[in-house]
């Protein structure tokens, strides 16, 4: 550049220029890098300034310079853009950044999904060859008592059936058999004389072995929930978790005829996700009345009910429940296909079956929405998702998830069009506000002043003038501080929680500003942000959105607004990623699917609302006539 | 083994991150603001120089006097005496003679523990006295190119030293602020201009033409806008000043007066105020051959607001008339009056006149543009103004 400047300096007008004048234009273009040409018109500039004005009158040689001159301008041009070798290295290092976080990556995703061992299943090991009951009546009883006899709990009632003359035994648990059922429709069946009419031909002959049970089941026992068990394993889990067993001396089966009487709380509101407008109603611990509950929601012929046992030691049931002809068989397959490959010795609560059949186990966000409400779930099935419930817990599991139903209450179905859309809006807004809120605090505090109004800048210059932490420290204490707050407001019973809310949210908040830890605008903030993160209805998601919010405060911390708005984009990509049972997690948005924008930040009136969400690719489209 | 190496990497990738700390982090606490900026003619301050007859100095021309108006003061200690201007009503100011702005800024490092940033300065003002000196551009030139200082920041002038307007008024206000926000006023009174922001500055020095700012006058740390002054487009420095009465004649022929009044007296000598309630105005260039003239239509509604003669019936049609043309007159003789100033006084037009030539006849703006002000003083202007009296307010009397 500089050469040519320096070459268009000597058209005609320009020669009046007194020499002085034109060695301080071309020394200052002599700055520009590597430009060789230049340097040479200002070393004969500045030798003989003069006689290069008459040089340059020559227009000759001036012709012939250029000429010559050319390659080397181009030449020139093109080294003085290549940069020195430092800006290369550091470009290199740079690009060393994002391959090692890419290995890294690649690596502790490898131990955490693999477990750091083989996953394979050893179905064969495990699974004991189950033997049978031979229907030799004390060798029976006796395995049984070998088996599981060394429980002092464990009941043997021996008797003999009146009429027919032959040994019986129950086999029961102490507490967990029904007492009542069994002496009125077994006892008093089986021993009783009176009313116990038998047929003439078959008094004489008693049926052969194989017979007997169906026999039994048939003619004899009035008890509508009966089971025949023919292996001995089988029996004894039975048994032991509370079935009365009746063992007929011939027989090569045992008969189960009460079920286990067990304590079941009674049904509550759901605690975690209380609602104003709403059933009141919550799953409980018991699987079967959770069931009952979701069979209770409408009549239909559509919900199925699958069962599978889970738990390689302690076994439990689980059961998928879905919409027949309106889930998508792809997506049922799957899910079957996950939750047979549960391998654990005990699945304590569905948080266990949600963490063994996600997607991705390095992800914050959840992959299963967990819910105590049975119409969420019955809502969830009519859209075309699978819901998996656990005995044991009464937080049900739905399957797939989206990141917008973690936003979503029921109530903004049952409430009207416009107040829904306006709380979900708002919900939108206060997920955002609690995860983005300190950090946006830190970048103007500690970088961008310029970004506060004036008259507020003042105010938190002055009071922040004897806090002696920058601003990450000073927000970590109080951010910190209100987590364990609320931690320690979860354990304690409910009079003492509010009382130590009370102490904790305004003594110490407080306290503090008069100490000069913290400034009193800080409070403000992180009260707000608290504030906010109550809103979510779903509280696992407040969970995750609590974490990355200190991640943020680290990255605004570190780059200011810059890094704020890097964090948020890496949650951005992150989530455009992530698959929850292979549905997009953030869909309606991206793959973008209009339709179901009807259904995302507002709430449409539900005449819009004709078919299932797209991005179920249900069987069953339409939700009218 | 493979994971223990894995381990280390991570490790120190992880102390790497750390180590680079708070990436250019400045904490607000450490900062301070200058809110207000004040340039005058350079001339060392007492304080000043005491200072540099301890000190060495640097090498300098005094060519400006910049003061700056700093926010907040640190109140940390008890601070019962109260000593130099300005401190205790939150706000100081310091004065720094030199000859370039930014080292003018960077000196008050020496003297202050916290660094001043210019993201919020709201006003620059500009006495009368260096700008007739200095070109505006030349003063403006750091203004308009840091990129801290916002565009909407606003340029006013002062008659006398533009320190003094920031001083401390009575009502105990930061008069950055006041300054700031006085320009609100518009929307009651045509005879406050439109704040000039520095977006807006910039284009009119650029265009190169003459252009009017606010003037400020003070008196015992109370400032009041009392007209405006003219800046010569070629030269960028300051030529005179006009009062509060042709600023608001400016206004009207621009279009620009959103409320105000017009007052005047009737047949028998008694005041009578018309409050505007809109106006409309035109500027109409005609071109005949090489003959340049202007007519100005200005049509306006309002309200008689304010009638003292007890004798006349406000109700009756052919008052109000008669009240129109009086009002109409008392218009036309101010604006007689501005354009006398502009054209035989000062020679200058500041009031709009070039630009809508410039649309209407581009080709002949071209020719004159860079001897407009000259041509504009030889160029008859015309003025037909319509007022319509809509109402007399809520009293017959």
């Amino acid at each position: 550049m500089g050469c040519l400047a320096a070459g268009g300096l000597s058209g005609p007008d320009k020669k009046t220029f007194i020499a002085k004048q034109q060695v301080q234009v071309i020394c200052r273009e002599q700055r520009q890098p590597g430009c060789f040409c230049s340097l040479f018109y200002c070393c004969t500039m500045k030798q003989h300034p003069a006689m290069l004005i008459e040089w340059r009158g020559s227009g000759e040689i001036r012709e012939n310079n250029s000429r010559r001159g050319m390659v080397h301008v181009w030449w020139s041009n093109i080294v003085s853009y290549i940069p020195d070798w430092p800006v290369f290295v550091q470009a290199g290092a740079t690009l060393l950044i994002p391959v090692v976080l890419y290995f890294t990556h690649r690596w502790f995703r490898s131990v955490v999904t693999n477990g750091g061992g083989s996953s394979e299943k050893l179905t064969a090991a495990t699974e004991e060859s189950d033997s049978l009951l031979t229907g030799d009546y004390d060798a029976d009883l006796d395995s049984i008592k070998q088996a599981i006899g060394s429980n002092d709990d464990l009941h043997f009632r021996e008797y003999r059936v009146a009429e027919l003359g032959i040994r019986a035994a129950l086999i029961y648990i102490d507490g967990m058999q029904e007492d009542q059922l069994i002496d009125t429709q077994v006892m008093q069946v089986l021993m009783g004389k009176g009313d116990f009419v038998p047929e003439v031909e078959l008094e004489s002959s008693l049926p052969p072995a194989d017979r007997l049970a169906a026999y039994f089941r048939q003619r004899i026992l009035p008890v509508v929930e009966m089971e025949e068990v023919q292996g001995t394993q089988c029996l004894h889990e039975m048994v032991l978790t509370g079935y009365t067993a009746l063992l007929v001396e011939g027989m090569p089966s045992a008969i189960l005829v009460g079920k286990p009487r067990g304590k079941t709380r009674s049904i509550t509101e759901p605690t975690s996700e209380a609602l104003l407008r709403g059933p009141r109603l919550g799953f409980t611990e018991a699987l079967s009345e959770n069931t009952s509950m979701l069979r209770r929601q409408g009549r239909t012929e559509l919900m199925e009910i699958k069962k599978y046992t889970v738990g390689n030691t302690l076994k439990r049931d689980l059961a998928v429940v879905y919409m027949k002809s309106i889930v998508n068989p792809d997506l049922l397959q799957e899910v079957e296909k996950r939750v047979a490959k549960i391998d654990l010795d005990f699945i304590a609560e569905s948080g266990y079956v949600e963490q063994l059949i996600e997607d991705d186990i390095l992800s914050p966000f959840q992959q299963a929405q967990n819910t105590e409400r049975p119409d969420r779930v019955i809502n969830a099935l009519m859209a075309g998702r699978v819901a998996l419930l656990l005995d044991g817990t009464p937080f049900a599991l739905i399957v797939p998830v989206t990141f917008s139903m973690l936003l979503q209450s029921p109530e903004d179905y049952y409430e009207r069009w416009m107040a829904g859309s306006l709380l979900r809006l708002l919900r939108f807004f206060a997920a955002f506000m609690s995860l983005m809120i300190p950090s946006l605090y830190i970048s103007f505090i500690s970088f961008h002043p310029g970004l506060i109004p004036t008259e507020l800048a003042i105010t938190i210059i002055e009071t922040r003038e004897r806090v002696p932490f920058p601003s990450l420290i000073e927000i970590l204490v109080l951010e910190v501080s209100i987590e364990i707050l609320r931690e320690a407001g979860v354990r304690l019973p409910k009079p003492i929680g509010s009382a130590m809310g009370i102490v904790g949210g305004l003594i110490i908040g407080e306290a503090a500003v008069q100490a000069g830890i913290v400034s009193p605008f800080l409070v403000i903030v992180v009260s707000v942000t608290a504030i906010a993160s109550f809103s979510i209805p779903m509280y696992s998601a407040g969970i995750t959105l609590r974490m990355l919010r200190f991640v943020g405060m680290f990255f605004a911390a570190a780059l200011g607004i810059l890094g704020t708005i890097l964090f948020f984009l890496l949650i951005c990509s992150h989530l455009t990623k992530l698959k929850s049972f292979g549905v997009p997690y953030i869909t309606p948005v991206s793959p973008i699917r209009l339709h179901d924008w009807k259904d995302l930040f507002v709430r449409a009136p539900l005449t819009l609302m004709k078919l299932r969400p797209e991005m179920m690719k249900t069987e069953r489209k339409r939700r009218k006539a | 083994m493979r994971n223990h190496r894995m381990l280390m990497l991570l490790l120190v990738v992880g102390l790497m991150v750390t180590q680079t700390g708070c990436w250019s982090s400045k904490e607000i606490e450490d900062l301070s603001m200058y809110i207000g900026l004040a340039l005058d003619d350079g001339k060392p301050t007492p304080t000043e120089q005491k200072l540099d007859k301890q000190g060495q100095g640097y090498p300098k021309r005094n060519l400006i006097t910049a003061t700056v108006q700093i926010v907040p003061v640190k109140t940390g200690s008890n601070n019962q005496h109260e000593k130099g201007a300005g401190k205790g009503d939150g706000f100081l100011n310091e004065s720094e003679t030199g000859d370039s702005l930014l080292q003018v800024m960077r000196q008050y490092s020496l003297r202050r523990e916290r660094a001043v940033i210019g993201h919020h300065l709201k006003v620059i003002i500009i006495s009368t006295e260096l700008i007739q000196k200095q070109s505006i551009d030349k003063l403006m030139d750091f203004v308009l190119r840091d990129n801290d200082i916002r565009p909407s920041c606003i340029t006013l002038l002062s008659r006398g030293m533009a320190r003094d307007t920031l001083v401390a008024g009575h009502s105990g206000e930061i008069p950055a602020f006041k300054l700031q926000a006085m320009p609100r006023g518009h929307f009651r009174t045509g005879k406050i201009m439109r704040g000039v922001n520095l977006t807006r500055l910039d284009s009119l020095i650029g265009s190169k033409q003459s252009f009017i700012l606010q003037e400020v006058a003070t008196s015992g740390g109370e400032a009041e806008f009392s007209g405006a002054g003219i800046i010569k487009g070629d030269t960028g420095k300051y030529i005179g000043s006009l009062d509060q009465t042709d600023v608001q004649s400016i206004a009207w022929i621009r279009g620009d007066i959103q409320g105000g009044v017009i007052k005047s007296y009737d047949w028998h000598d008694e005041p009578m105020t018309y409050e505007v309630e809109g106006m409309k105005s035109k500027i109409i260039p005609r071109l005949e051959g090489d003959q340049l003239s202007f007519q100005v239509k200005i049509e306006s509604e309002g309200r008689m607001i304010e009638n003292w003669d007890v004798e006349e019936d406000p109700s009756k049609a052919e008052f109000l008339k008669r009240a129109e043309k009086v009002f109409e007159d008392t218009l036309l003789q101010m604006l007689e009056h501005l354009l006398v100033k502009l054209q035989s006084k000062h020679k200058v037009d500041v009031s709009g006149f070039g630009k809508q030539l410039s649309v209407d006849h581009p080709q002949y703006w071209k020719k004159v543009k860079d001897r407009w002000d000259e041509v504009f003083s030889q160029t008859p202007v015309t003025f037909d103004v319509k007022f319509t009296i809509t109402d007399y307010g809520s009293s017959k009397k």
